[in-house]
């Protein structure tokens, strides 16, 4: 199965640097999700949720603010200024 | 006479002792102080550099390519955000970065926007125009960076200067730290990508995204930089407080030994006086 690799960073640290299968997340346009082989991509990111869907399909959720996501070949990072896990 | 110098020698073991005891002192709250800061040093480091990965991209991407944030211009104005130390005696480290800013601003009008205690003084003494300050780089909050941030690109979009450079002091070991002086605007053409002709789709377009990242991104190298010196000034201290120690510890060998000397002699010289008495 084709994964996307995550990484999400902070100025504070590097929350997630693993595979995924997907990620959704909330732009200044509305919600995005990215899947493998998503075409090159920048958006501005607002505040909102983040949902990760991990490599055994587990989703997690999460608070990001701001920022923005950028993907490139399947590389995808979500670069914002906090992020905390719901859990 | 010998009683008076071993009064001497031992006033200044004794106070040799004591500076002894505050450098032992500060080396130990460099040493505690440098683990926390390396910690926090480490975990800002991969935002500068999948931060910067992206705002190329995206300043590469289209019209990003043409802007004032990527193309170099003659410099008339430079702005410097000077990060030093918030104490001394760590060494040269102060000393070595305003060297390095002195010799490097020497084409330009500069104004500086100084972080850190050393840098505020060194400025307002030598009459450099100072736009904003803080106080301690400890505890640099990223508030307060993107307030920075905000406010050199605000100047920067007026046209007050044509550069901002970045001025820190980045950690390589304890024994090694390095000054560096980063380009943050235009955008530091070493870090720039190969072109490539892949497409790029920006939501809502190029420049509308570099507006709004570009100062959570200099937010983030502010950070990133206060991290990387704070750590590099307890490095500094550390070894500065270690060889102070040292050396603390070395001259009060030495002093025992001539007061050892000097109390020698004078129980000598006394013990000569009572034999030459009493054979009389």
């Amino acid at each position: 199965m084709a994964l996307i690799h995550l990484t999400i960073v902070t100025p504070e640290g590097k929350h997630y640097d693993a595979d995924a299968q997907r990620v959704m997340v909330r732009t200044t346009g509305g919600d995005v999700a990215i899947l493998p082989q998503h075409i090159d991509y920048a958006a501005s990111l607002a505040t909102g949720e983040a949902r990760v869907t991990e490599p055994d399909g587990n989703v997690r959720h999460a608070a990001i603010d701001g920022g923005i996501l950028h993907v490139a070949s399947d590389n995808v990072q979500v670069i914002t200024r906090h992020f905390s896990w719901k859990e | 006479m010998a009683g008076a110098s071993m009064k001497d020698i031992k006033l200044r073991i004794r106070s040799v002792e004591s500076t002894m005891q505050i450098t032992k002192a500060m080396q130990l709250v460099a040493s505690s102080k440098l683990r926390g800061a390396r910690a926090r040093m480490e975990a800002s480091r991969p935002y500068m550099k999948v931060a910067r990965r992206a705002i190329w991209d995206i300043a590469l991407h289209n019209t990003g390519a043409e802007s004032h944030y990527v193309i170099p211009r003659e410099v008339k104005h430079r702005c410097y955000i000077v990060i030093a130390g918030d104490r001394g005696l760590a060494g040269s480290y102060n000393a070595n970065m305003f060297k390095r800013i002195e010799w490097d601003s020497r084409d330009a009008n500069c104004c500086v926007i100084p972080i850190g205690r050393k840098a505020k003084e060194y400025y307002s003494r030598r009459g450099v125009p100072i736009i904003t300050e803080v106080e301690k780089v400890e505890g640099l909050s990223l508030e307060k960076c993107a307030e920075i941030g905000q406010q050199v690109l605000d100047a920067y979009d007026n046209g007050e200067y044509e550069e901002i450079v970045l001025a820190y002091t980045s950690f390589v070991s304890v024994l090694t730290q390095k000054t560096k002086l980063k380009p943050l605007l235009p955008l530091d053409a070493h870090d720039a990508p190969e072109r490539t002709n892949k497409q790029m789709l920006c939501e809502p377009d190029a420049d509308a995204l570099l507006k709004e990242f570009l100062p959570q991104y200099l937010a983030g190298l502010i950070y990133a930089a206060a991290c990387d010196s704070f750590a590099s000034e307890q490095a500094a201290r550390r070894v500065a407080m270690d060889s102070a120690t040292k050396n603390a510890g070395e001259m009060i060998e030495d002093l025992s030994l001539r007061y050892n000397r000097a109390r020698q002699s004078s129980i000598t010289q006394e013990l000569t006086e009572i034999v030459a008495g009493a054979e009389h």
